[in-house]
This record gives structure tokens, sequence and C-alpha cells, in this order.
């Protein structure tokens, strides 16, 4: 029976999508559930002192004018500091400081779920007025903290263990992000976009130094990234073994996340595309080399398995950029696993839906939507160009029309309709 | 490429020759098992162990929850679906340790859930979480 396009393609963008969609809605949820209102901007804006706020901290009561210029002052320091600890990652790499780098990884992610994942968890104790005491509490949260450090780094976790701190992570951090000021969060996400675009796209970008760095080691670098589970046995009973003329022997490239300051900010990514029968299927769709690469994907998984998973995996939703070599050689360097997203995507993409929910919930659903139209165009633009290629730019540009467009045209259209019981 | 010429079923079992790393866990008609839940994107007979290994000792540390992942990971083991008794001998007492572990704190926590004020008294209020992180600003985030 011939797969179609869809029966690879669709499986593994489901993949990416869903736990993106998961991000996003538990990031609507906790800020819907734990924002003071919008109308307490004041006490909002007075609260979160970060690098994104280092040069103009907003309130509200300033004119559009000066608020304005104040947020771009602070997306370019930001900007600029995201440069910098990148700069600062490709060095240490580069001088092979890769053990340090994974032990800050290490602490990096304790750090994150201990003490922001546990400010949540508190305020939503407080909020649902959940009478734990403070033993369990302290115990419960030192466990997740604990075993997320091990979930996100090494190879001997459960896939869906792994996926799911991996997501708690970017819900974390993004829950935190959209607590800055308002006009700061939109100009910061535009600029971070820009930065992505060049920072992936331009020759001597630092997260494409980086890419270009690991695949010429070829190893993986220590980052956090989301990596789908690969697409396994529901091929096995197609026809096997014939894919492999078809298929063109590339140099097997480990994605390579990059790491980025955690404490800072996530940082970039970029959309990697691993498995092969994203490829191949596209390009020949007639051949049953889709099912035989499955096929074969999945005998040397174990393989390759080995060489590839020694986790390097950790920190930051930096970027993840690999080439999407998959080759079928004789020592089957088959490297098909899973689409692999970076965590800031997943922050970046969440922070934008949350900003988002503090104003209405047809927003959200715009964006929603805007953000997963941008991420399967980037999909397809991967499958196309087959490098690394930057996922925020696409859909931070629509998410963001989007909103403005629905705040300024559709809501008042459809609330006056609604209101006047013309429509809706 | 000479890979090609032998069927992979890792659902169906080995057919064929190939070169593998991890033994163990072959039965007579040839059915590969794997000792992780994830199956052939887990771990290889070895390395299990190790890792079997540091999660039991890593969980005595008051984390009872490592010892829940390797009874989770380690499943097919536990389950005797796949024996192997390198990891096995780590991941048994793993399971009795969380066990007993969940029994005795999820007991604590019941009786001040349940008992509230009437049974600790003006502590109650000082233990419950929220209060403290009230007095101590640790929701300070919000």
């Amino acid at each position: 029976m011939q797969r179609s396009v869809l029966d690879s393609l669709g499986v593994e963008i489901i993949g990416v999508i869903s736990p993106v969609s998961i991000c996003m809605l538990l990031v609507v949820l906790l800020v819907s559930t734990l924002s003071p209102s919008a109308s307490d901007s004041a006490a909002a804006a007075a609260s979160a002192t970060t690098a994104a706020t280092l040069v103009y901290d907003e309130s509200p009561s300033d004119p559009p004018g000066r608020r304005l210029a104040g947020a771009l002052l602070n997306a370019a320091a930001f900007v600029a500091l995201i440069t910098a600890a990148t700069t600062l990652l490709v060095v240490l790499y580069y001088y092979r400081f890769t053990g340090f780098l994974r032990n800050y990884v290490r602490f990096s992610a304790f750090f994150v779920l201990a003490s922001m994942g546990g400010s949540i968890l508190l305020s939503l104790l407080r909020a649902a007025a959940f009478p734990l005491d403070a033993v369990s509490a302290l115990v419960l949260l030192l466990n997740l903290s604990a075993v997320g450090v091990p979930a996100v780094l090494s190879p001997a976790v459960p896939v869906l263990l792994r996926q799911a701190y991996l997501v708690a992570l970017a819900v974390i951090v993004a829950a935190w992000f959209a607590r800055l000021p308002e006009w700061t969060t939109w100009t910061l996400l535009i600029a971070l976009a820009l930065y992505d675009l060049a920072a992936v796209l331009c020759p001597r970008g630092p997260l494409r130094v980086l890419v270009e760095l690991a695949s010429s080691r070829d190893e993986e670098l220590p980052a956090l990234v989301y990596e789908s589970r690969p697409a396994s046995a529901s091929v096995s009973h197609a026809v096997a073994a014939l894919g492999s003329v078809e298929l063109q022997p590339v140099e097997p490239a480990p994605p390579n996340p990059t790491l980025s300051n955690r404490n800072v900010d996530p940082d970039r990514t970029i959309v990697e595309i691993e498995s092969l029968e994203e490829e191949t299927s596209p390009l020949v769709p007639n051949e049953p080399s889709s099912s035989g690469s499955g096929d074969a994907r999945q005998q040397d998984i174990a393989a390759e398995r080995e060489r590839e998973r020694e986790g390097e995996r950790n920190q930051d939703p930096s970027s993840s950029s690999s080439l999407p070599g998959l080759a079928f050689e004789s020592d089957a360097f088959d490297t098909s696993r899973g689409i692999r997203l970076g965590l800031g995507d997943f922050v970046f993409y969440s922070v934008l839906v949350g900003r988002a929910a503090m104003y209405d919930l047809m927003t959200v659903y715009a964006c929603y939507l805007a953000i997963i139209s941008g991420l399967g165009c980037t999909l397809i633009l991967l499958s196309i160009c087959r490098h690394a290629l930057p996922a925020l730019p696409i859909s931070i540009t629509l998410g963001v029309g989007f909103y403005f467009l629905t705040r300024l045209l559709l809501e008042p259209f459809v609330v006056g309709a609604s209101t006047s019981l013309v429509m809706f | 490429m000479e890979r090609r010429g032998e069927t992979i079923d890792e659902e169906q079992g080995l057919i064929g020759p190939r070169p593998r790393p991890g033994g163990g866990g072959e039965g007579v008609s040839g059915r590969r098992t794997w000792p992780t839940v994830d199956g052939p994107h887990g771990l290889s007979e070895e390395e299990s162990a190790a890792y079997a290994r540091s999660y039991f000792y890593w969980g005595f540390a008051l984390l009872p929850l490592l010892w829940a992942v390797n009874c989770c990971y380690f499943w097919p083991v536990l389950r005797n679906s796949h024996p192997s008794p390198h990891v096995r001998r780590y991941v048994m007492p793993s399971a009795i340790g969380f066990t007993i572990f969940t029994v005795l704190l999820g007991s604590w926590s019941l009786t001040f859930l349940i008992g509230g004020e009437q049974l600790f008294g003006p502590a109650w209020n000082d233990l419950v979480m929220y209060n403290l992180a009230d007095k101590l600003g640790l929701t300070g985030w919000t």
C-alpha cells in the first residue's frame, strides 16, 4: 500500500505542533489565572525587573512616545545581551569547554525549575487555596526539580518525560516573560525575530557559526532542544529495503542546539528536520523509499543511538540547528529522528500568545492560528531549503500582525455587532 | 548498504544477522525485547545497568521520584517481560523504596489535609504552604 506524503509528513508535523500548542495553552491558562487583572497594570509593570527592562522601566502613565522609545531601547539592550551570550557560548564551545557548558546547563535547568517553577507552583497553591503542608510541598518541589535535570540532559529517561519537562521549562520561562510591560514585550518579540533571522542566516551570525562548528566536529551542542518522537513501528510493515538508491548519502549531522544564557533568556531556535522521510517523500512520492527508509531507519536507530544521544542536549532553548543530512551508508549513519525545535521558539510563541491572552480571548485565537500557520510554513520551507532555518521570524511576524489587526479592527466589529444583536 | 537485504522490524523480531549492541532478551523464537519502555529508542543492555544503579543510589537523597523514573523507564524489566538480572537488582528495590516513601509522605500529607486545625491547633496555619509562601514572599513573581 502506498504511503502518501501526508502519512509520514503529517505525523512528524503533529509531533511538533502538539507540544507547541500544549505549551501555549498552559501559558494562557497560567497567565489568565495568575495575573493581576488588566486594569491593575501598575502592579504588573512594577513587578518585573529583568534584563529586558534594564534601560527603561515602563509604567502605564507615560505618554506613548516615551513608551515606544523606552521599549525600543529595552529591546535593543536585550538583543545585545543575547548576542553577547551567544558569542560567549560560541567561544566556549570553540575552546572545548564542553564540561563547563554541560554543568551550566544542569545548574540552569535545576534553578529555573526550582525557583521560577516553584514560584508558579506556590502561586497556584495560593490561588486554589489548596492546604498542602510545607514539608510535602518542599519535598515535591525538590523532587520535580531534581528529576528535571536528568530528564532534559541524560538519555536514560522515557522520551515522554523528557518532552514533558522541556515543555514545562518553556511554560515556566514564557509565563515569566509574559510579565514584562506591554510595549516592551511587543518590541522585544519583533527584535528577537529579526535577530533570529540575522543570526541564523548571515554567514557570520553566531548561531550559524555554532552550527557549523558543531557539525564539523560531529558533535551535539549542549542545549535544550525539543525532539519529537521518531515515527516508528507503523512503518514497519511496509516494503522493505528498496529506498537505498534514492537516498543520497550525506554526512550525518547531529543536531546542535546552541546554548545561550539561560537566566537571561532562551535563545532563538532553528527548526531542523532530521527524518529522511520528510525529505525524500515530498521529492519522490511514488517511491516506496519512504517506507523503506522507515524500516531501515528503525534498524539503524540503535546503532546510531549511542552516538547521537550522548546527551549534550542541554539547556537553553537556543537554536538548534542541524544540517538535514541523513545518510544510508553502509555503516548505517542514519540519524533519523523526529523534528527538532529549539526551546526558545516554544518560549517566544507562548509569550506572544500569553500577552494576547492578557487582552482578550479573541486575540488568543487569532495569534494561535497565526503562529501555527507560521510554523507550518517554516517546516515546509525547511524541507525545501534543507538547512538550518530560524523558526521565529515568520510566526512572530504573523502573530504580531494578527494581534494588532484583531485588536484594532476585528474586536470592535465583533463586539459592536454582538451587542447590537446584528450578528454573532 | 548491506543492511538493505535484511528485514528489520523491531516489533516482529529480528530476522537475519545484524550486528547490534547489547545482547540479552532474545527468546527462542527470536523475538527481541528491550529493557526500556522506549523500546528501540531507549538504552541498550549495558548502559541500562549503569543508569539503573545511579538512579537507585541518587534516590536516597530524598528523591523518590528518581526511583519512580527508574521503575517507569525499566518497566519491561520490572514486569519480567525482559529478563535482565543486572538491571532488576536495582529496579526492584527502587520500586519498593518508592512505594514506602509514597505511603509515608502520603499519610502525613493526608493527615495534615484532613485533620486541619482541629488536629494541629494554631500550628496548622504555620505549616500550610501558602501561608508560608506569603510570609516569606516566595510568590514574588506575581
